[in-house]
């Protein structure tokens, strides 16, 4: 299972697009700090940001990865990008101020583990292996920090696990109604689990190419943070929520018009209601 | 007695629900080709054979399912979070997680078939426009019916998981139900319909999938009546069962002892497991060309 397999040659190389996904990231899940800063809610959209930056990371690491003959594991690569990332995202949001990069050592620390473990124990061998895990448990645990913070407008464990419920014109603090408590970082695992494989998994094949498989994890990164937009009505200020859904919203129209265009422009033919077209030698 | 009785009905209807809910996900992730048709229809223009069928690979069906119907869940907590009313809640969540999936499902199709390119395989955008609100409509009563399952069990037996927590996990349930029921019937039979009945895919068949249809040519809503007929029932019996009987151990036999439950769980499996042996065996006795060898190379 280590034979490695060229898909899409050519295009931005892997290191650069890990620099930008890493201090891309970073940078956009800091500005959300802007919200403890001003005491306001309206910087949350940057976390949806974060997550979508950190999906255009984990694409091209899923590719690498999966050009090594992993078919039917594309999936499984975003699940456990995103299970390692759960929860080193978890313990990294009760660092405070420090959350995102405590988030981003502790991910690496469990993605290593997970990658020695698939390399030597399951006996997998596949060199990149190591460092592939290590790139997905940091983009895995980049995306829950990143649209839970969008969601609740902290990425610190208080926000998150602490909402309010209105009740005979009293506001109370309660744990059923925040972002852990109600459930919502299962749906947040989920969007970033689905989303991390789709691009790679949806493309893959001969005439793969890399600025249509980056669009479209962009276009999966705003799908996702159409719903968390949403979301977050319930947990921040309408206003702060709103300006939310629209960036989401106008980010999702731009990548998919572009990821249409592209599948277009890649296309063997672009046909409405025409029969099958045999090919010539006779196939069938 | 009365708790017992009332919960007996809960459970009746979640069952009932549950049903649905596999009925509608097995005929959507057939008209899609998700799951284990996949392959084929994948392999398909690689090996010649240029077909109109939908060819929506989002992930494996628990994963996909988990999404749809935990992001149903999620967004129709939400909504509640909001005072809004929680029937309007979930349908609005469906909604909405509806749209998700038949984005995700267009991207995957533009995807896919777009780097099939030097095999000839053109894009049918006709597929597109028709086959995705087909499968979106199936997906929404997949999503909804399994996000009142779970409310019903929040609400009405008192489950302590808040409700995207249940929705994702009966999500995932859903989605393997449906993969490991409904698909064998449209993957292992029905594209290769021009194969001996039961007898697999062998190599040199890979790919040959039927591709033209009773008048015209085959494309993934005629795999949608087909799947209608056999595939999503059994998958919905068979969702319907695992809820059901989850459930009604739990309803009935927790009053009597906290292991009541398990125990019966463990012996629902083992009835389960000799029945479905029998009914190998016997369909291995009456159908398929693998009785015995020589009846095999006739």
């Amino acid at each position: 299972m280590s034979v490695k397999i060229e898909v899409g040659a050519g295009g931005i190389p892997h290191n650069q697009i890990l620099i930008y996904g890493l201090v891309g990231s970073l940078v956009l899940i800091y500005l959300t700090y802007l919200n403890t800063y001003f005491q306001t809610e309206y910087f949350a959209f940057f976390g949806g940001l974060a997550a979508v930056v950190a999906l255009l990371w984990g694409t091209d690491t899923i590719k690498h990865l999966c050009s090594y003959g992993l078919g039917t594991g594309v999936p499984s690569a975003g699940m456990i990008a995103l299970g390692s990332g759960v929860v080193a995202a978890l313990f990294g949001a009760t660092t405070g101020p420090f959350a995102p990069i405590v988030t981003i050592i502790i991910a690496a620390i469990i993605g290593a583990v997970a990658g020695l473990m698939a390399n030597a124990v399951v006996r997998m061998d596949i060199p990149v292996m190591v460092v592939s895990l290590i790139e997905l448990a940091i983009v895995g645990a980049m995306t829950v920090l990143g649209l839970a913070a969008m969601a609740c407008g902290t990425f610190e464990f208080l926000g998150m696990i602490t909402g309010t419920v209105t009740f005979l014109g009293f506001t109370m603090l309660t744990y059923e109604t925040s972002v852990i408590g109600g459930g919502i970082i299962a749906v947040i695992f989920m969007l970033g689990a689905i989303a991390i494989q789709h691009p790679f998994n949806a493309c893959l094949g001969p005439g793969e190419q890399q600025d249509r498989t980056l669009m479209l994890a962009a276009e999966c990164g705003f799908l996702s943070m159409i719903p968390v937009a949403i979301i977050s009505f319930a947990f921040i200020g309408a206003y702060a929520a709103l300006i939310a859904l629209v960036i989401s919203i106008i980010g999702w129209l731009y990548t998919y018009q572009q990821y249409i265009e592209l599948s277009k422009r890649d296309a063997y033919a672009w046909l409405d209601a025409q029969p099958i077209m045999e090919p010539e030698e006779g196939g069938a | 007695m009365e708790e017992i009785v009332f919960g007996i009905g809960i459970t009746a209807l979640a069952g009932a629900l549950a049903t649905v809910a596999g009925a509608a996900e097995d005929t959507e992730s057939d008209i899609g080709s998700q799951g284990d048709p996949n392959s084929q229809v994948q392999l398909a223009p690689q090996m010649g054979y240029i077909h109109r069928i939908f060819n929506k690979a989002v992930a494996g069906e628990p994963p996909a399912y988990g999404l749809w119907v935990a992001l149903g869940a999620g967004l129709a907590w939400a909504f509640m979070a909001m005072q809004i009313n929680p029937i309007l809640a979930i349908v609005l969540g469906s909604a909405l997680a509806v749209f998700v999936q038949g984005v995700y499902a267009t991207t995957a199709y533009l995807g896919r078939t777009a780097s099939l390119a030097k095999f000839g395989q053109p894009v049918y955008i006709d597929i597109l426009k028709s086959m995705t609100t087909v499968t979106m409509a199936h997906a929404f009563v997949a999503i909804f019916t399994t996000v009142a399952m779970c409310h019903l069990m929040i609400s009405a037996l008192g489950h302590p998981f808040p409700l995207p927590l249940l929705g994702l996990v009966w999500g995932i349930a859903l989605g393997a139900a449906g993969s490991a029921t409904g698909n064998p019937f449209y993957g292992k039979e029905r594209q290769y319909q021009e194969q001996k009945f039961g007898a697999g895919v062998p190599i040199s068949a890979s790919g040959n999938i039927v591709r033209y249809a009773e008048a015209g040519q085959r494309n993934s809503l005629d795999n949608g009546f087909f799947s209608a007929k056999l595939g999503g029932p059994a998958s919905g019996i068979c969702f319907g069962l695992i809820v059901f009987f989850e459930l009604w151990r739990t309803v009935v036999f927790e009053e009597l002892n906290i292991w009541g439950p398990i125990i019966v769980g463990v012996v629902v499996i083992l009835i389960f497991a000799i029945i479905d042996r029998y009914i190998e065996v016997w369909a291995r006795k009456n159908f398929g060309p693998y009785t015995t060898p020589e009846e095999a190379s006739s």
